[in-house]
């Protein structure tokens, strides 16, 4: 009986601060985004070619971890099959954050692209339920000084 | 050229549905799945148990060489149980092939139960609180309409197929919260079945006991018993009629006098006393 009723508040309280941060979180992405993009992050191999540049790794990760009540929907849409819908929009958060990190360093370095933008992700076990690490690398083009 | 990061529409990488729709769509498709699996597995499984003759049951019994009770210095308690077991026994529709051993032990639990092979344990803490040979009777009845209806195989053989299935689901759903919550809900699935099988066990106690004493007097007594001994719970009657594995106590006493109005079985009459030594003779086995 006090097993169920403390499933029940696990599960509300995962699903209410859960969507609570996603919410504010995906808010926030948005704003960002529209200031980061006047420095473009491309996923071409080929620099641009117009003048010289510095160029320099830059990198931004993330590591995310579901909540209890989107780990309990996803184990149960592991019985059904389908889009696990509670941990697209983690990932899509996880993504989006860490191409903004890099953007950061990248701005920090006064670039003006990042280039060759590439993906990676790895599993981390925390516990039982895991954490998931998504890194943006890519090379930031920074214009060298003294060439007009 | 020109390069440019425009800003993606929101929604692309994510689901539309409300979460707590989908998680409401998934979980009552995942109880409906379990409880038909549970049930048509409880049933297959225990029907297929039924076919297990008796005597191989006995002889599973004999080979574990399980020891109920203590036979050696309880005599008189066991015969008395026994012999009034034999008399509710050819009171009752049974096959042939069918028998009953009572087993005593002085142990304090307040607890009877039937297993296979015929054998009935019977504990003193128990027989000690009985008020009259009737609801004796009743208890005695009830388990020996188990064994008649082959419950404790069926139980066990229902009960080993759908743990096989609840395992296997709660596994596919992770090792997390979800298998567990499966897991437990499945387990939940498979008490209506010993729900049923414990109405059915007092319908043809009762009529045992009709059918010995000539009327019912007494025989709720054993069900008052139980809910005096559990005590006040705190689990409301809709939820613990649910989680139960036994029909509630309250339910069993009008069940059974609605039972008993039907069958036009007199609920009054004279209720036979214990014998006179019954006290002592539970003394003996300690």
């Amino acid at each position: 009986m006090y097993e169920a009723a403390f499933f029940l508040l696990l599960l509300l309280l995962g699903y209410g601060f859960g969507r609570l941060a996603e919410r504010r979180h995906f808010a926030r992405l948005v704003v960002r985004e529209r200031e980061m993009n006047t420095l473009p992050a491309i996923a071409s191999r080929y620099p641009p070619t117009d003048r010289a540049y510095a160029q320099h790794l830059v990198g931004g990760n993330v590591v995310v971890s579901s909540d209890y009540f989107k780990s309990f929907v996803a184990g149960l849409v592991n019985i059904f099959g389908g889009r696990v819908a509670p941990y697209e929009s983690l990932i899509d958060r996880a993504r989006r954050e860490a191409v903004l990190r890099m953007k950061d360093e990248a701005h920090g370095l006064q670039a003006t692209y990042v280039f060759n933008v590439k993906f990676e992700t790895t599993r981390i076990a925390v516990g039982r339920t895991g954490a998931m690490e998504v890194l943006a690398y890519g090379t930031a083009m920074i214009p060298s000084t003294g060439d007009s | 050229m020109d390069y440019e990061n425009r800003q993606a529409p929101e929604g692309i990488n994510t689901d539309a549905e409300h979460p707590l729709r989908l998680f409401l769509r998934l979980a009552f498709a995942a109880v409906a799945l379990l409880l038909i699996i549970v049930l048509v597995l409880q049933f297959s499984g225990g029907w297929l148990a039924k076919r297990i003759p008796f005597r191989t049951e006995q002889a599973i019994i004999e080979k574990m060489g399980i020891d109920f009770g203590d036979e050696a210095d309880s005599a008189e308690i066991l015969d008395y149980l026994n012999s009034l077991a034999q008399r509710l026994l050819t009171n009752m529709p049974r096959r042939e092939s069918l028998d009953v051993v009572v087993h005593y032990s002085s142990d304090e639990t307040f607890n009877a139960f039937a297993t296979i092979g015929g054998n009935l344990l019977f504990y003193r803490g128990l027989l000690e609180r009985i008020p009259h040979e009737n609801a004796l009777a009743m208890v005695l009845a009830h388990e020996i309409a188990h064994v008649l209806h082959r419950d404790p195989v069926a139980g066990l053989g229902g009960g080993v197929a759908s743990t096989v299935a609840i395992a296997v689901l709660s596994g596919n759903a992770g090792s997390g919260v979800a298998g567990k919550v499966i897991g437990r809900a499945g387990v939940l699935g498979g008490m209506e079945f010993t729900r049923r099988m414990e109405r059915e066990a007092d319908r043809a106690g009762l009529a045992a006991v009709a059918a010995v004493y000539g009327h019912v007097a007494g025989a709720e007594a054993l069900f008052q018993l139980v809910a005096d001994q559990r005590g006040e719970s705190k689990v409301p009657a809709w939820l613990a009629r649910f989680t139960s594995t036994h029909p509630l106590d309250a339910d069993r006493i009008r069940s059974i006098a609605r039972h008993a109005e039907e069958s036009g079985w007199s609920d009054e009459g004279v209720v036979t006393p214990l014998p006179a030594g019954f006290d002592e003779w539970l003394e003996s086995g300690s």
